[in-house]
């Protein structure tokens, strides 16, 4: 949608530049008149004879409006060309050259983009004296400092990609990673910034022009503007033909090159194009037709009464254009309490939208079937503020990403506080002792939480979040890859800590990974998916000694053991360097 | 900023740490306006001495025309004006203006309240709405509310200040005849009180038509900012917690989305001094810029380079300002020293 848009911009941009380049390139043919001769009376309002009347000296306005095209135009275009081609020399130079150099450059561009453009531009044209060539100079003096920025920051990037660090890495002349891989690249790149250049340089060459500094030879658009504000048009109706058209004209024109700048700039820039896959993180699951539900059977559990969430044929998809994607099909699970829940499966499988489905996180275009009830109440059917009652407070989670997880502008304490005071009211010193105690079981000295995130290594930030889903005690953790970006060591801690808390404090627990190892070492039972579909369910027991599915099968086979016992800390190790093992690292 | 300036190696790393390497930048930047002042009228074709004097210079005698150019510092060495130009800078000795008659610095006094009074009111206004609309937009992002103020602001971002200017004045004053559209305050005025008003009165064209092509920036700023800020980890935890939809917005996304926008914002002040030349023009109001344009119609050199140098001053300082303040909205910005005494 996001694309279509973009599209249609780039297209009603076309249109709008088209309906200008023809005014300005079959205007003469189709006006009449000279715009630099009396054609008619003064001020004459728009008619038959002048179509959008005449200004006070009874020169055509139509016919201004056509030369006023062809200026503005012309410096726009050229000055932006002249801008670009600087900008992206010296940005090559600059991005891809020796470090003093670029450091220099870089100086020279802080340095002009500081100085104020307009007050400069007009210091310098006035020395300069009025001249059609005085205004495509200073607008290029002002715009080729942007233009070299941009253009060095891409070609950083382009430095650090693959292709450009292979062929160095075999010893490419840089002439050669130039011409090859960077020149291609920045060209593509070179044409949005050349667009949005006319743009900013029509506007210039408007304000220049209607401070009095344009070419008194050949009026542009501003020109005309300069000469019906010092005339005061807008003291009788004259303004309606004589200020509203040319100034209707730069809008458009000015508009024009933006949406088409937007379009191209969607097209090219790789940082826009992620932007339309922002569901992948959650929706990496294969694209698909309809399959035919898991005939794994849901096993029921013995006894009902102390079941705290049950999972009943969950489905979620999220249409795209390209097909549906089916993250999760028909999954099915109950956890009871004190009970550990493994969900194991490479990434992509779905893991993630199970747990977003069980707090009911999942963004509008993701469509979820099936059922989950938590203590016995179905959440689909709870209303937005019940939902948020009991997340946080009674479902609570421990996201993928840690990392990032804190608000990086809260300290550890607030943001601790905020997870009590969103579900009950009480005493500030009852928050704070409960934050000091939480900070404790997680095993950080209190003093933190005065710090902010920034101040955290990784995995004292893991241990925050922790805490943050243990404040208001609740009855099911969800506990989403919660090792992700730690070192091994820290890993090993932290799988620790949670196994700890949950013995001790009862908790009934999902965990979600892809490393079976630790999997094992928590989970009672353990829940294997692939592509989005449950494959199996099995006690951890029953899968060390023997298991049902291939599949679980091999993930186990997979496992690397040197001794049996310690398989949880090998296979954390191995994973750095198991790239080329298939199913080392799930 | 932590260190201890009194000690060398103190002030080297102060001034190589990033706040350091800013003041050398903004140092430079004086510099190197300083020196287009200086250069401009010695490269431009003619005699430099017309730029000084105006068209004047045609009636003087020879010995006159010495004694001037001794005056201005446009004897000796380049180097030795060079010199003697920074010297005469550094003690705020800008020439006089040749239409006015005065030292160049009291004409800039008499004309730098005038502009901060519009200046100011915009740069409050301005963001705001633009801070609000983005948030907004960003919020409803797809919606066909975000599709339209998108729209819409591209549209206010592509129009020419002046332009929107000449159709205010146009409209509200000219056919309503509601508000004046030239100056600053009456040419005649009764008591106190309704002088105020008056002024007032003639503030609200021009700062409207600074918000109306200012706001688009900080609109698209916010609303891209935020875009990226809703879909960080740290919202997602927030709403994993439980925290009241207005909390989330507020609190989470827009005060986090806002930290780049406060950069920018404050920064603007700067772009709104020159900015100003364009507006108070249509305006006729009597700041800064209207000074600009009338010495360049009168080619008042001296005048015209002053007020170069005096919105470069400002530029530098919105800058500053920005830079100074930006710890106290980032935490991550803070100094290590203080964060060590926290923890």
């Amino acid at each position: 949608m996001k694309r279509n848009m973009s599209k249609n911009m780039g297209i009603l941009g076309a249109v709008l530049l088209g309906l200008i380049i023809i005014l300005a390139v079959a205007g003469p043919a189709l006006v009449p008149y000279n715009p630099t001769e009396q054609s008619g009376l003064p001020l004459q309002a728009p008619g038959g004879q002048h179509l959008l009347g005449t200004n006070d000296m009874g020169q055509d306005i139509m016919a201004e409006l056509v030369e006023g095209a062809r200026i503005s135009l012309t410096i726009g275009i050229v000055s932006a060309f002249i801008a670009t081609l600087i900008g992206t020399v010296l940005g090559l130079i600059s991005g891809y050259g020796l470090g003093w150099l670029d450091a220099l450059i870089m100086r020279v561009v802080d340095v002009s983009m500081t100085l104020p453009f307009l007050p400069l531009m007009i210091v310098v044209g006035v020395y300069m004296g009025p001249s059609l060539f005085t205004q495509i100079a200073v607008i290029t003096l002002v715009m080729w400092a942007g233009k070299a920025r941009e253009i060095r920051s891409q070609v950083l990037s382009l430095r650090s990609r693959g292709p450009v660090l292979a062929a160095r890495s075999m010893g490419a002349g840089h002439l050669y990673v130039l011409r090859k891989h960077v020149f291609p690249s920045v060209v593509p790149l070179m044409i949005p910034q050349f667009v949005r250049a006319v743009n900013t340089s029509i506007m210039l060459e408007s304000s220049l022009s209607f401070l009095g500094l344009g070419d008194p030879l050949s009026k542009s658009w501003g020109s005309i503007l300069f000469y019906a504000n010092a005339r005061s048009a807008f003291l009788t109706d004259a303004w309606l033909w004589w200020v509203l058209p040319p100034g209707l004209c730069i809008v458009v024109t000015v508009l024009a090159f933006s949406f088409i700048g937007y379009w191209l700039e969607e097209r090219v820039s790789p940082r826009l194009r992620a932007y339309t896959g922002a569901f992948s993180k959650l929706a990496s699951g294969r694209f698909g037709k309809t399959k035919k539900p898991n005939p794994i059977a849901v096993r029921q559990p013995d006894g009902a009464s102390a079941e705290v969430l049950r999972v009943e044929g969950l489905s979620v998809q999220f249409p795209q254009p390209a097909g549906t994607v089916r993250a999760v099909e028909a999954v099915s699970f109950t956890l009871r309490r004190g009970e550990v829940l493994g969900i194991v499966g490479e990434s992509g499988s779905g893991k993630t939208t199970i747990a977003a489905a069980v707090m009911q996180l999942l963004k509008p275009p993701a469509e979820i079937s099936g059922s989950i009830c938590f203590d016995g109440k179905n959440l689909a059917q709870l209303s937005p503020v019940e939902m948020n009652e009991l997340r946080g407070s009674r479902i609570a989670l421990i996201p993928q990403a840690a990392m990032n997880a804190l608000n990086p502008v809260m300290t550890i304490k607030s943001q601790l506080a905020e997870a009590m005071v969103s579900h009950r009211s009480i005493g500030k010193a009852e928050v704070l002792q409960r934050v000091s105690e939480v900070l404790g079981q997680v095993g950080l000295d209190p003093k933190w939480g005065d710090a902010y995130p920034h101040e955290l290594s990784g995995g004292m930030k893991q241990r925050v979040v922790i805490a943050m889903a243990l404040i208001n005690g609740p009855d099911l953790i969800i506990a989403d890859e919660p090792t992700t970006g730690l070192d091994v060591l820290v890993q090993t801690e932290i799988i620790k800590l949670l196994d700890d808390l949950q013995q001790r404090l009862g908790l009934a627990m999902i965990f979600i990974s892809h490393d079976l190892p630790v999997v094992l070492r928590l989970a009672d039972r353990i829940l294997i998916m692939k592509q989005g579909e449950m494959v199996d369910e099995v006690t951890a027991e029953a899968l060390t000694a023997s298991t049902v599915h291939p599949y679980t099968r091999r993930l186990m086979d997979s496992i690397p053991r040197l001794r049996a016992k310690k398989a949880a800390s090998v296979s954390s190790l191995t994973e750095a360097e198991a790239g080329g093992g298939s199913y080392v690292r799930i | 900023m932590g260190n201890n300036p009194s000690s060398g190696r103190g002030i080297s790393r102060f001034l190589s740490g990033r706040f350091g390497r800013k003041l050398i930048q903004y140092a430079l930047v004086l510099f190197i306006a300083l020196t287009i002042n200086f250069a401009l009228p010695r490269l431009a074709p003619g005699d430099p001495l017309m730029y000084f004097m105006g068209q004047e210079v045609n009636t003087l005698t020879p010995e006159q025309r010495d004694r001037m150019n001794r005056e201005l510092g446009l004897e000796g060495s380049v180097w030795e004006q060079y010199g003697d130009f920074m010297k005469g800078a550094v003690s705020l000795q800008l020439g006089s203006s040749t239409k006015y008659g005065k030292p160049v610095t009291e004409v800039l006094r008499e004309r730098i309240p005038w502009t901060l009074l519009l200046v100011v009111p915009a740069f409050v206004i301005s963001p705001l709405l633009g801070i609000i609309g983005g948030a907004y937009a960003a919020w409803n992002r797809g919606k066909r509310r975000d599709v339209l103020l998108l729209a819409g602001v591209l549209a206010l971002e592509s129009t020419p200040g002046f332009w929107v200017g000449m159709l205010l004045i146009a409209v509200f004053a000219v056919r309503l005849g509601w508000l004046p559209s030239y100056g600053a305050v009456p040419l005649v005025h009764s008591d106190d009180f309704s002088y105020y008003i008056e002024m007032v009165r003639h503030l609200i064209l021009p700062v409207s038509t600074i918000t109306i092509v200012t706001v688009g920036t900080s609109f698209l700023l916010t609303r891209s900012s935020m875009l990226d800020t809703l879909g960080q980890d740290y919202i997602y935890m927030a709403e994993a917690k439980g925290v009241s939809r207005r909390r989330l917005i507020y609190r989470h996304a827009l005060r986090n989305a806002l930290l780049p926008v406060y950069t920018h914002v404050t920064m603007s002040l700067g772009v709104l001094l020159s900015g100003a030349v364009v507006v108070e023009t249509v305006f006729s109001y009597p700041g800064l810029g209207r000074l600009l344009y009338e010495s360049v119609v009168a080619r008042d050199y001296p005048m015209m380079q002053g007020v170069f140098l005096m919105i470069t001053i400002g530029v530098i300082a919105a800058n500053l300002l920005a830079d100074l303040t930006y710890p106290l909205v980032d935490p991550r910005a803070r100094s290590r020293k203080q964060v060590k005494e926290a923890v």
